[in-house]
């Protein structure tokens, strides 16, 4: 009846609750990282991230004094010299236009390529999330252990959040410092930083819908497909018909996508950017200048107000769900 | 060493007006505890309000000196737990899983990593443990279902159905692992099952559930005792010079329809039967003693609990 177990106990003090969070960070991307597909989109990211450092460098030192713009443009004689100094001397003039306008520019377009990404990534991430979870009955494994469902939604929350860090946060703080590590003076870190924390901004604003709306989808199902199917249908298909330009500013509200363009416009302030650039620098003609004003203008925020409020409903919508979904089955 | 490992005090649990679990008082002492009760009578219930699995609608219950709800992770931390279904995570091998539960447990990732091997060794895994759990057999799954309610090494391990699914061989060592536990090792076992003679092979203690309530809480020795004498017998020959020479002594019997003699007998062994057949020279083939005594207190106290001055019927 018996069999001899050789098992040796195990009496230490179990780790805390921030570790066993922890775990499920740190497991689940771990997971995500055997991915073909996750490694290709973490190559993509970080090849951005080291293009946003050499646009940074190459602009950092162009227009140090005596860089080698000025020594390249001296070789096509003294006039493509004297313009060339002319536009350096711009930046050393008017930091707050061009140093910021730059940065902002350039972390603007990087947020488009940061949040394709990681939506790209959380589409492939959605299915094992929570839903393959209650599909396998994996919830019950967790919630049998010494963890809550509150525990356990901040394990899945930080593997959004660690996505988002590698896809987007990481490239963009790798590219601005690799800017910074060369700069010629202090006026790059100090006119960038702004943008940084703009962009930084619209990152956490980001994060904080992406996140609560995965893990609302996610929970919403246990079929693995549907999910994934539902997550691209709120993405692209809501994306899409948001951007039809007769369709009523509720029913565009409803689009994170949309909304999360909306505030990224109203947060890097691009139009004001241009409108001031197109005023204040003086090498700028009037035609270029008219051109960066209407271009300014077209870059502006339509309807902020329903844009956050349309992410604030999405995020208490998908709250809800997710909070009820959570029970073993 | 605790003496109470589980106490319930007025636990109940409803869904909607369906009463799943009601009114359970109960102390549990540690051993191997089998918990019983026809399909639906509330064992699973009872054990996902222990586990905080559920929330009681009323009363409450402390796991290892620990109240459920004001402690709740606590109460958890020295529990395992093996789910009636199956419930893994895909994409994990069988060992990297184990390893992983391990971890949620509180354990160091080296730790958890060294005690997955022990027992999967344990429960009887080779190098399937590297494969994905997603392609094992219902059999292998069962194992590491187990391996995972045991790498934290608990106090009480609480297995629904552990055997549901495993062949003869695979069902026999688990059955011995099972029974060891507490033996050898001090852990407290509360196993479900529908597999009475599993349970009577295996447990010092039965709780028997029916209707959502606790209707027998006792030593499997105590209830053999309080249970009929019964005494199987097979005839070597002449059947019915058995069965008249047993009615002569004054003992009912009853002929069951495989042709053994199923006799009621006033004492707790088989030597008084035996000392009649040898006095009238008829030597019996095969005597058994209280042959699936379980599995009568089982269908008796379900009958005691629907009688109507019982009183805990639906």
């Amino acid at each position: 009846m018996e069999t001899p177990l050789d098992l040796r106990r195990w009496q230490e003090k179990p780790a805390g609750v921030a570790y066993r969070r922890w775990v499920i960070v740190t497991t689940g991307l771990r997971q995500l990282t055997r991915m073909r597909i996750f490694q290709i989109l973490l190559f993509l990211a970080w090849t951005a991230g080291v293009l946003m450092a050499a646009v940074g460098f190459i602009f950092t030192q162009s227009v140090a004094s005596g860089g080698w713009l000025e020594s390249w443009a001296a070789d096509f004689g003294p006039r493509v010299h004297a313009i060339v100094s002319a536009v350096c001397s711009l930046v050393l003039l008017y930091p707050d236009i061009c140093i910021h306008g730059l940065f902002s520019t350039v972390f603007w377009w990087h947020s488009f390529v940061g949040l394709g990404l990681s939506l790209v990534a959380l589409s492939i991430v959605m299915p094992r999330l929570i839903a393959r979870d209650r599909a396998s009955n994996a919830l019950t494994i967790y919630l049998s252990r010494p963890l809550t469902s509150f525990d356990y939604l901040v394990g899945k929350l930080g593997i959004i959040v660690g996505i988002l860090l590698l896809l987007w946060t990481g490239p963009l703080l790798f590219g601005w410092l690799l800017s910074m590590a060369f700069a010629p003076n202090s006026d790059f870190f100090v006119y960038s930083l702004t943008a940084l924390l703009h962009a930084g901004l619209f990152n956490l604003i980001a994060l904080v819908t992406l996140a609560t709306v995965a893990l609302g989808v996610s929970s919403l199902g246990k079929n693995t497909r549907s999910v994934m199917m539902l997550w691209i249908g709120i993405w692209i298909i809501a994306g899409a018909i948001a951007s039809i330009p007769t369709t009523p500013s509720a029913i565009r509200a409803a689009s994170f996508s949309h909304d999360l363009f909306e505030i990224r416009q109203n947060i890097f302030r691009l139009d004001e950017i241009l409108v001031k650039a197109g005023e204040t620098l003086p090498i700028i003609n009037r035609d270029v200048a008219r051109t960066m004003i209407q271009a300014g203008e077209h870059a502006q925020s339509h309807d902020i107000a329903s844009a956050y409020a349309g992410l604030a409903g999405l995020v208490i919508v998908s709250s809800l769900v997710f909070s009820r979904k959570l029970r073993p089955e | 060493m605790r003496d109470v490992i589980i106490e319930a005090r007025g636990l109940g649990k409803t869904y909607g007006s369906q009463r799943a679990l009601a009114d359970v008082n109960i102390a549990v002492p540690p051993g191997t505890i089998g918990l019983l009760g026809p399909n639906g009578a509330g064992k699973t219930t009872f054990i996902k309000c222990l586990l905080n699995l559920e929330t009681p609608t009323t009363g409450t219950a402390t796991v290892l000196g620990c109240e459920i709800r004001a402690q709740n992770r606590a109460s958890r931390e020295r529990v395992g737990y093996s789910p009636e279904q199956d419930c893994h995570i895909p994409g994990m091998a069988g060992c990297e899983y184990v390893t992983y539960c391990g971890q949620l447990s509180g354990m160091s990732f080296q730790r958890a990593r060294q005690r997955a091997h022990e027992i999967l060794d344990l429960v009887g895994m080779g190098q399937e443990r590297y494969r994905s759990v997603d392609t094992y057999s219902t059999g292998m799954k069962q194992r590491v279902k187990l391996a995972q309610a045991l790498v934290h090494d608990p106090e009480l391990v609480i297995l629904d159905e552990p055997t549901n699914g495993l062949d003869a061989s695979g069902r026999e060592s688990i059955l011995q692992l099972i029974g060891s536990l507490w033996k050898q090792l001090g852990v407290s076992v509360m196993i479900s099952s529908h597999l009475l003679h599993d349970i009577e092979r295996i447990c010092d203690r039965v709780i028997i559930i029916a209707d959502g309530r606790v209707i027998e809480h006792e030593s499997m020795e105590v209830l053999k005792n309080r249970h009929r004498r019964i005494v199987e017998l097979t005839p070597s020959g002449e059947p019915e010079r058995f069965i008249s020479v047993l009615k002569n002594a004054g003992l009912p019997v009853e002929r069951l329809s495989n042709g053994h003699l199923r006799v009621e007998t006033p004492s707790e062994s088989a030597e008084p039967i035996l000392s009649l057949m040898r006095q009238h020279n008829l030597p019996p083939a095969e005597i058994v003693a209280n042959p699936n005594a379980l599995h009568e207190l089982f269908l008796q106290s379900l009958a005691a609990s629907k009688t109507p001055q019982n009183g805990n019927a639906a």
